[in-house]
């Protein structure tokens, strides 16, 4: 059936252009819903984070003061929404909105630079072999299955046992810890990603063309392929974010991430189920959980708009 | 009463209306062809008329069958005809079989989906009908998977599936577009053959009027969704009467009278020695693509390598380009060896690199979709000289001139440009360091018929103003024979045959050049019309 998915007759359909330049690309954005919904999510969510210290001064509680007297009732029950705690309390008597907006903070310190460190390494890795082919593409390729192989959440369990010094405390910050073992198993995305378009790349017409007129290497690379590769990179690194953010949740909830009495997401969702007591102070629960999730849906609207405004073939 | 009847049919997708009030009628056991370019609406009429577009679709219009009008007929309903009353052959047949399930029991799935039939049976019917559609064997054929069978084969096997109901109306959707000359020349023979001797009625798409022309009665010229002529084949083909059927028929270049006298004597540009190059599949297998190829291109002429798909055309462009490493053998430019055999990738010297450029056959992918026409038409001179930026761009905007683009082109992207008119940057950038061969490799197959001409007459014309030399590769006889001073015919990685095009055209030497120029659609041509 040849005629059905070309363009129908007389319909002009070339007119969308990639967007370049920075002022015509956040236009965009802005004009595509998906985009705008994401984007002002992820808006919401950065200035919540740094509002943390602002709200933490606003009610007088900091993330991890204990108020025993005033949040604890007095069979040792955290108390519901009030007017003091405007999410109520965790079971050590402690603010949940603040701890939730400072383990919002923790989320992004996290899975920003440790998507970002996984992107510009799986990418350059990536790009390498895709262009190196030969001995070196296939080493890259049996070392991404085997990084691929290996059960991320027992190996960094493994890994950040290792970080404790004599007296028991941790060696490195474990924030640090975190980013370097998630980027460690998410550039191997990166680089399959990027290798598969690479390769594509490299046998189109278009890099034959610049070979016949005498383009050496760094031409190909910088002229031809990456400017083709790195908008697909770009709406990856997007969604690849949330997911290291649950990452992060995930190790904080085994209790190996980001230590208590520190809050992040994920040991606060931890701690409210371990003692059950969102039963009865469910915001203890729902806090973080919500939070988590409009972190995730954010940055997932936001990157499938990305993708629709980048994509050169248009809309 | 006529079998098929569309009347007033219109489709629009969100409320853009593609097809325009199209009516045609097919009569029992005659054959109508539709032609069209690609766009212009044929398939999606077809399919509107038989109710296999999806919900996005809004149909107007009746479209009576056997009394039945499909249009507003229900799903039910319809299920029941097509496949038993209507038989349907698409263009693709490699998509369009399963690949997983034997042939036998796809073809059987065609009985069994409207019969209750038992398994001998069916089995039976199955070795009929591909005896019928001429596939040798067929018994021991019946559990082979599609990837077993050649493009025409599968092609055999589709239309086998579209006759295992003797439906009175067979749809075929450019049925042969996807084949070899040689191979479509096959099918057109099979489903003349089957029409008559089933004396079923036959719909026949094609973007290619002489295709349609060999076996239709009546003939419907669309363009832009509408229906610009119609009328029994003679007529169109004979007396045209819309100026777009005009079109159409008219050759994609036209010859131009041989000067009288000797022929030129040119002196070599590019000479290929004993060139052969294969490639491993495994430790063991090494199958050869080109084989002991001899080939000399004079300056300033114009050279047609013609052969069907597989031939080994492309990689031996690639190789006179620079693209690719023969195993053995010598290509050589104005006497020097360029392109040295056996290395992995090739080293050519920059002075020739430049001096061979190519135009490559799909305008889509053979220029970047990130960058603007003036990058791309910038590269050859920031490549290869030091002219400073504002000569370039005075460079860039005669070049876009000289293939007839107007100069505000140059901050377009590729997306936003025609097929056509990439295929005219793409020869712009070919042209920027004024080479002395270019090698275009089927640079119109991709295009248009309209469109193909104007490419055709500018390559020509590059030839006659600047003294460029061409390599034209195509598997198009009619544009070789009209447009190349010499020919070689590329016959499984041999030239089997090479020499002036009119008199290798004239009296082809070889059997299979006598084959490819027997296959070319519309010589076959229905001469009457039976009463």
């Amino acid at each position: 059936m040849p005629d059905l998915w070309t363009e129908p007759a007389g319909v002009d359909t070339l007119t969308d252009t990639p967007p370049r330049n920075g002022r015509r690309l956040f236009a965009a954005l802005v004009e595509d819903r998906s985009a705008r919904l994401g984007l002002g999510t992820i808006v919401l969510v950065v200035l919540a984070a740094l509002a943390a210290p602002l709200v933490a001064a606003l009610v007088g509680h900091g993330a991890t003061e204990q108020f025993r007297e005033t949040a604890l009732d007095a069979s040792g029950i955290p108390i519901g929404l009030s007017s003091g705690f405007w999410l109520g309390a965790d079971g050590e008597g402690r603010d949940v909105l603040v701890r939730t907006l400072y383990g919002t903070q923790i989320s992004l310190l996290v899975g920003i630079p440790a998507t970002t460190l996984a992107m510009v390494i799986g990418t350059i890795i990536g790009v390498a072999s895709g262009l190196a082919g030969g001995i070196f593409d296939r080493v890259t390729g049996q070392v991404i299955d085997m990084v691929l192989s290996f059960p991320f959440v027992v190996t960094a369990l493994s890994l950040l046992a290792l970080n404790r010094g004599a007296d028991g405390r941790p060696v490195v910050s474990p924030i640090v810890v975190v980013v370097v073992i998630i980027a460690a198993f998410t550039w191997t995305y990166f680089a399959r990603l990027s290798r598969g378009l690479t390769v594509t790349l490299r046998s189109c017409p278009f890099v034959d063309a610049a070979v016949t007129l005498g383009a050496g290497r760094r031409w190909i690379l910088f002229r031809e392929v990456l400017p083709n590769v790195l908008p697909v990179i770009v709406v990856y690194w997007a969604v690849q974010l949330p997911a290291s953010i649950v990452a992060e949740a995930t190790l904080s909830f085994l209790g190996v991430g980001i230590q208590a009495p520190t809050p992040s997401l994920g040991n606060m969702i931890a701690d409210a189920q371990r003692t059950s007591l969102y039963q009865v102070q469910p915001w203890y629960l729902l806090g973080p959980a919500i939070a988590l999730f409009v972190i995730v849906l954010g940055f997932n609207a936001f990157s499938s708009g990305l993708r629709n405004v980048l994509d050169p073939k248009g809309r | 009463m006529p079998l098929l009847q569309v009347e007033n049919l219109g489709v629009s997708f969100r409320s853009t209306p593609v097809v325009h009030d199209v009516s045609f009628t097919v009569d029992k056991a005659r054959t109508l062809g539709i032609v069209g370019e690609s766009g212009s609406g044929k398939s999606m009429s077809l399919l509107a008329a038989t109710g296999l577009l999806g919900p996005g679709a809004v149909v107007n219009g009746r479209t009576l069958f056997d009394g039945t009008d499909l249009v507003t007929a229900s799903p039910r309903h319809l299920r029941s005809i097509r496949g038993r009353d209507i038989g349907f052959v698409f263009q693709d047949p490699s998509s369009n079989l399963h690949p997983l399930v034997p042939i036998g029991r796809q073809i059987g799935e065609a009985l069994t989906a409207h019969h209750r039939l038992d398994r001998k049976t069916v089995r039976r019917r199955v070795i009929e009908l591909l005896d019928e559609v001429g596939i040798p064997r067929a018994q021991e054929r019946l559990d082979d998977h599609p990837v077993h069978f050649s493009g025409g084969m599968r092609q055999r096997v589709m239309i086998a599936i579209a006759l295992a109901n003797n439906p009175q109306l067979v749809i075929a959707d450019e049925p042969t577009t996807a084949l070899d000359a040689t191979v479509q020349a096959s099918i057109l023979a099979l489903l003349r053959r089957l029409q008559q001797d089933h004396g079923m009625a036959l719909v026949l798409v094609s973007h290619d009027l002489a295709v349609v022309s060999e076996l239709a009665d009546d003939v419907v010229v669309m363009r832009s969704g509408r229906v610009v002529e119609s009328g029994p084949v003679d007529r169109v083909y004979n007396a045209p009467t819309h100026s777009y059927t005009v079109e159409l028929l008219e050759p994609l270049a036209q010859p131009v009278a041989a000067p009288a006298g000797p022929r030129p004597e040119r002196p070599e540009l590019v000479r290929i020695e004993n060139l052969t190059k294969g490639f491993r599949i495994s430790r063991k297998e090494h199958r050869p693509v080109l084989w002991d190829i001899d080939l000399r291109i004079g300056e300033g002429e114009i050279v047609g390598l013609v052969g069907e798909s597989g031939s080994g055309k492309s990689t031996l462009s690639r190789i006179v380009t620079g693209l690719d490493v023969a195993d053995t053998g010598t290509v050589s430019f104005r006497g020097t060896s360029y392109v040295a055999s056996g290395k992995r990738r090739p080293v050519v010297d920059p002075q020739v690199r430049r001096s061979i450029q190519m135009v490559f056959q799909d305008p889509y992918g053979s220029l970047n979709p990130r960058r603007k026409i003036a990058q791309i038409l910038a590269a050859p001179f920031e490549l290869s000289t030091d002219l400073p930026g504002p000569q370039i761009r005075r460079r860039v905007g005669e070049l876009l001139e000289s293939v007839g683009l107007p100069g505000d082109f140059v901050d377009r992207y590729p997306v936003q440009l025609s097929g056509g008119q990439r295929q005219r940057v793409a020869i712009a950038r070919a042209l920027a360091l004024d080479p002395a061969l270019v090698v275009a490799d089927e640079p119109v197959s991709a295009l248009d018929k309209t469109t193909a001409r104007q490419i055709v007459e500018l390559l020509r014309s590059l030839r006659d103003e600047r003294g460029t030399s061409l390599l034209f590769v195509s598997h198009d006889l009619g544009v070789v024979s009209a447009l190349c001073d010499r020919v070689a015919v590329l016959h499984d990685g041999v030239i089997v045959e090479q020499g002036y095009t009119d008199e290798v055209f004239a009296d082809p030497a070889h059997d299979y050049t006598r084959t490819l120029l027997g296959a070319v659609p519309g010589s076959t041509r229905k001469e009457t019309v039976d009463a």
